[in-house]
């Protein structure tokens, strides 16, 4: 079955921005802490699982949830020093942290390679289910994204509807009312940076294992961080579907003005986020839900 | 310079905003098309760029910016972010992303006051500099439009209830801002290689400096940008060279965490 590459290819970007969309939603959306650092997890995730294959061997399947734990665990530490502000400074100390990974990455030389970064020239092909997946063609990582999407959607689901679900719900509203019913505002927002850092760490990870090069501009840059909150915002903020339809509208409009134009997709995202701040603060998707009628979400944002 | 605007922005309005970086860039960028193609020394195109940037500002108050103000913090600030972005890549696919520079016939001639050596365009910013800041801080102790945004920025409430018009202050800070940081622009192109994208960098050391200084406090941003400059310079020297901006924000992080209200505790 063959189909169109470029389509495929931007299908499994689609996923993947999926994925990190709904990484930052867990924690902007459902808890309402606006990270403007995430770059830094996915740095973690991605540099952890190219250097795990090519120093270690370990294969990049295996290697993505490592990247995942690697970026969960890095995000306890920036938890512990970001939490204890709120709203905009807790923004302005991710930014702050994130670019500090930058520099790090960038000067680390042993470990990062610096802004040479690192490679991968091939990939080991695997038998599964019978069939030789040889990684050059995109159908498998398709299927990859494909799952990373649907996890990432699930958890989100899941957790809209769970305990910690509602405890981030009343914590976005109103931290100290929440505090003050008896909530641990600070375990509940840790365990939702860690999520939210395992889920971006994974992306990472994916990021490696399909572009196959790492270096502190792709992977450590504001611009993803800036990326990940527009995927978010113009979906739908905290909404589990959101994400998707955001992913999906702006790389849309992203590949089309670049087909275009070559350069400015940035423009359209930033156009597009002033556009929806404007006009549909709860995001695509999240507008299209208000349309459907008699359904009635309990305390829906 | 820069810093102030942004500080005043945020202490009147509580507006975070991002696009401030790309502000500074206008004014670049202004300042070297007015050398290319009129032949001005950016230190004269000042005059003509600061009250232009002022109308942008105020434009881009008025026409984006009001109602979002509405919708809480967090949003303009994504807003402001959206807007950056904009701004930014319009300028890319106007200007190209190639590095330029604006070398004045007089650039390079050697100056060393007290044995140190200075470059010319750069001693003639850090002195106009300083005059604005000067004159800034005149305005603001004493006439009633300083003073009118002085008193929003501490107490918005009562300043309403004193009878000022809160809508126009906000307008107009929002002009001075931008204006404050076109102009610094056009004082900053002459001795930094200009690019579209260069408000990225320029935005980040900006908000270390004024949560160093206080966001709102514009004393503060002054003593924030000279504290940053010096860590840097020293930094630079005896830690390491490649790491000397991320000193800055070692810094910031320490301040945000035991001194958010700033060293001169003036913050929210």
């Amino acid at each position: 079955m063959t189909r169109n590459s470029f389509f495929l290819h931007v299908c499994i970007l689609v996923l993947m921005w999926t994925l990190l969309g709904a990484a930052w939603n867990v924690l902007g959306g459902f808890a309402g802490q606006v990270s403007f650092g995430h770059a830094a997890l996915f740095a973690v995730g991605a540099y952890t699982t190219i250097i795990l294959y090519l120093k270690a061997g370990l294969a990049p399947w295996w290697g993505m949830p490592v990247g995942g734990l690697a970026a969960a665990l890095v995000s306890l530490p920036i938890g512990f020093l970001c939490f204890r502000l709120r709203g905009p400074y807790f923004a302005l100390a991710t930014l702050a942290v994130a670019e500090l990974f930058k520099l790090v990455a960038l000067n680390w030389e042993s470990v990062t390679a610096g802004p040479v970064g690192y490679l991968i020239t091939t990939l080991p092909p695997v038998r599964l289910f019978g069939t030789r997946l040889d990684w050059e063609g995109k159908p498998p990582f398709y299927v990859a994204a494909a799952l990373l999407g649907v996890i990432a959607l699930g958890t989100t689901g899941w957790l809209r509807g769970s305990r910690l679900g509602a405890y981030l719900a009343a914590i976005r509203e109103n931290e100290d009312a929440a505090e003050a019913v008896g909530i641990d505002t600070v375990r509940a927002k840790v365990v939702t940076l860690a999520l939210s850092a395992f889920l971006t760490g994974v992306g990472g990870g994916f990021y490696a294992f399909y572009f196959r090069y790492v270096d502190p501009d792709a992977v450590a840059s504001l611009n993803l961080s800036m990326e990940m909150i527009f995927i978010a915002v113009v979906g739908g903020l905290g909404t589990v579907g959101g994400p998707l339809v955001g992913a999906a509208f702006l790389t849309a409009v992203g590949e089309t003005v670049r087909a275009r134009f070559q350069v400015g997709h940035l423009l359209a995202y930033g156009l597009f986020m002033m556009l929806v701040i404007r006009y549909m603060p709860e995001g695509i998707w999240g507008r299209l839900r208000r349309m459907v009628p008699g359904r009635r979400r309990d305390g829906a944002a | 310079m820069i810093g102030i605007g942004l500080t005043v922005v945020f202490g009147v309005m509580r507006i975070i905003n991002l696009a401030h970086g790309e502000m500074v860039m206008l004014g670049m960028f202004g300042a070297y098309w007015g050398h290319l193609l009129l032949r001005l020394d950016p230190f004269v195109s000042l005059l003509a760029l600061t009250p232009l940037m002022f109308l942008v500002g105020t434009l881009i108050y008025r026409l984006l910016l009001e109602r979002i103000v509405a919708g809480g913090e967090l949003n303009t600030l994504l807003y402001t972010a959206g807007l950056s972005l904009l701004v930014s890549n319009v300028a890319l696919f106007a200007f190209t992303a190639d590095y330029r520079t604006l070398t004045l016939s007089y650039g390079l001639a050697p100056f060393r006051p007290l044995g140190i050596a200075v470059s010319v365009p750069l001693a003639i910013a850090f002195l106009l500099a300083l005059l604005v800041t000067a004159a800034l801080a005149l305005f603001l102790s004493r006439t009633d439009l300083g003073r009118a945004i002085r008193a929003t920025s501490q107490n918005r409430e009562a300043a309403v209830l004193m009878g000022i018009d809160v809508r126009r202050v906000a307008v107009i800070t929002f002009g001075l801002g931008t204006a404050l940081a076109g102009a610094a622009g056009a004082l900053l192109a002459p001795s930094l290689y200009l690019y579209p994208t260069v408000g990225e960098l320029l935005i980040v050391k900006c908000f270390v400096i004024v949560v160093l200084g206080g966001l709102g406090s514009v004393p503060g941003a002054i003593a924030g940008g000279i504290l940053l400059g010096v860590v840097e310079s020293l930094g630079a020297v005896y830690v390491s060279s490649a790491y000397k901006d991320g000193i800055g924000f070692v810094l910031f992080l320490a301040v945000l965490l035991y001194r958010p209200t700033g060293l001169f505790g003036a913050g929210k």
